[in-house]
């Protein structure tokens, strides 16, 4: 479970991103291709936490923040895991907001974040079954423990690198998310997880 | 299931990644000038809250530019009616059942399929291109017993025009190797389709139908609940992989497993079996009473055709009997699309719902080294959820009096 996919698509990125980090302190639009690379797993991540429309503002506030600071990175870890970590503090401010919805789900059923979303009555039915449960598991977490088993769940990031994005030891998150997988536990049905249509 | 599965089943709808240069375009970033005179001058007010799609839409306008919504993912995940709407629970498939009912049967039932399968090639998930690999089968298959069949190789193409372009920014090479589950495969991109030769199946090779003589064939019931009950009695191996051992009845499956091998053996008594009207619509009604099964609404089939999709609740979308190890890592759901007016089965295709991830031993093989299933290794490891991962579709299914011509005659 460790083994998620990488941040990064291959071994020979991260030598790329931080040369890109470099030529674009001369040549600032070259900072662009950094977008093309990251933006897209980074924004589908937060539109599943915070819902489409914040999404689109904390990608570009990300990726501003990204920009201001890029002298600043040293290469030291990995691009992605300074941006996620970027990502991971702004959304971390979102913390009430995105309590909110996981109430207003766990309450009515409907998830807030995927409003407007185009979606199958499929999906709404798988998450009409536990979504709701999940969701008030989840609004009861910290902001950190949330930033560190949604990062798994959902970021398919794997521990070591959930460690570098939010700069806590590798030990510190194996054993927050441990926790908070038994707390998420709790808030399932275990008939759930038994096949129950034995026709 | 565990707790961490069930998160990643939620939202999904939401994991889908978007086009980096829509994105840009869509929340204003260019390197170097601040969110806010990007938000004046691109943005809608966040508070004005249009659905995503759009969105899209209106930064598509504005660029002058139209091929946004073209990703298969999307014909395949939102359909063409439209989101939301749902059927009553397998409503299309009792219509398709009334509509099929009071046909003719005639001597030999032939049909025609192909089967895609989609590869990836590439690695990276922002650098990749997938390819799709054909193979057409064509049967006839008599009520006397008789049967002939026959296959054809069709030439492997990238999967969509996306794909196309970056195959051809790579050199339109026509022979490209691809990872696999069961290691390397190559595909041929270029040159012409194998020939079909049809030939005579054995007579009395296995039974005509899952081990069943052409007279048990002749003997279903017509009669949904009935249909199920003798279905159930039919001995195979009924799972997605299991260590080698004797042939099982399907009654021994519990849940979706069962559901699973029902569905599998009603798709070939509607698609390539001498199915006789009359046990033709029973089995629509059998699928229709099955815990879990959805109509969700009109879409597409891969040759374009317009029908209702039908969700199954199968756990595994791997062919049934053919392993003992499992070759998947990611989660799949499958969906029928039928046509209800004709009671027309036109396509079956597997969509992914958990892209693949993580790892999984394996015994060891052959050399005795020990093996393990990566992501690397998997030919939808770049696909993200709602893309199809293969599809059968049906181009052809008709009553003939006429014997396939055989090659020498």
């Amino acid at each position: 479970m460790a083994t998620a996919r990488a941040v990064s698509g291959h071994p020979g990125e991260k030598l790329d991103d931080l040369r890109i980090v470099e030529v674009s302190l001369d040549d600032p639009e070259a900072f662009g291709e950094l977008f093309s690379r990251h933006a897209p797993r980074l924004h589908a991540y937060i539109k599943r936490r915070l819902g489409p429309p914040l999404a689109d503002d904390l990608v570009s506030e990300t990726f501003a923040i990204a920009f201001k600071q890029r002298e600043r990175f040293d290469g030291r870890a990995e691009f992605s895991a300074w941006l996620w970590g970027i990502a991971s503090n702004l959304i971390a401010k979102h913390h009430r907001q995105e309590s909110r919805m996981y109430r207003a789900f766990a309450r009515t059923g409907v998830d807030p974040a995927e409003d407007g979303v185009a979606e199958l009555a499929s999906d709404r039915a798988a998450a009409a079954a536990l979504g709701p449960r999940l969701a008030k598991a989840l609004a009861g977490l910290s902001a950190q423990d949330r930033n560190a088993v949604l990062l798994l769940a959902w970021g398919e990031l794997s521990y070591a690198e959930i460690a570098a994005t939010l700069d806590l030891p590798l030990g510190t998150v194996k054993a927050k998310i441990h926790r908070v997988r038994a707390k998420l536990r709790k808030a399932l049905p275990q008939e759930k997880f038994e096949e129950k249509n034995d026709g | 299931m565990d707790e961490l599965d069930a998160l990643r089943r939620m939202r999904t709808t939401l994991a889908r990644e978007e086009n980096s240069d829509q994105l840009a375009m869509r929340v204003g970033w260019r390197a170097g000038v601040s969110p806010q005179r990007r938000r004046r001058a691109f943005r809608l007010p966040s508070t004005f809250k249009l659905p995503m799609v759009s969105l899209a839409a209106v930064a598509a306008v504005a660029a002058g530019s139209v091929a946004v919504l073209t990703l298969p993912s999307d014909s395949a995940g939102t359909g063409t009616g439209g989101p939301g709407k749902v059927g009553a629970p397998g409503n299309a498939l009792l219509v398709a059942a009334t509509s099929v009912e009071k046909g003719k049967a005639g001597k030999y039932w032939h049909s025609s399929s192909i089967r895609g399968e989609i590869f990836a090639a590439g690695k990276s998930a922002a650098d990749h291109y997938k390819i799709v690999s054909l193979q057409r089968s064509e049967g006839w298959m008599g009520r006397d017993g008789n049967s002939w069949w026959g296959n054809q190789d069709l030439p492997d193409r990238p999967w969509t025009d996306q794909d196309k372009q970056k195959w051809q920014a790579a050199g339109s090479p026509s022979q490209l190797e691809v990872p696999s589950a069961e290691g390397p495969v190559v595909m041929f991109l270029k040159g012409a389709s194998t020939g079909m030769s049809v030939r005579p199946s054995p007579p009395d090779d296995d039974g005509v139908f899952y081990g069943l003589t052409q007279k048990q064939f002749a003997a279903l019931p017509a009669e949904p609940a009935q249909l199920e009950n003798a279905l159930l009695n039919l001995k195979g191996h009924w799972r997605a992989y299991q260590p080698d051992g004797p042939e099982q009845p399907m009654r021994a499956l519990r849940g979706k497993a069962r559901s699973r091998a029902l569905s599998d053996v009603a798709e070939s008594l509607l698609a390539t079996a001498p199915t006789p009207p009359a046990l033709r619509a029973a089995t629509y009604r059998m699928l229709a009473a099955l815990p879990g099964v959805k109509a969700e609404g009109r879409t597409t089939d891969p040759l374009g055709r317009t029908g209702t999709a039908i969700s199954l609740p199968v756990d595994s979308t791997v062919p049934l009997g053919l392993y003992t190890a499992p070759k998947q890592l990611g989660t799949y759901r499958r969906q029928w699309i039928i046509d209800p007016g004709t009671g027309t089965l036109l396509a079956v295709r597997d969509l992914v719902v958990t892209p693949p991830r993580g790892s999984r031993k394996l015994r060891p093989g052959d050399n005795g080294k020990p093996r393990s299933l990566q992501v690397k290794d998997m030919p939808d490891r770049f696909h993200k959820p709602g893309e199809i991962v293969s599809y059968k579709v049906f181009e052809l299914g008709e009553w003939t009096d006429t014997e396939p011509k055989l090659p020498g005659q």
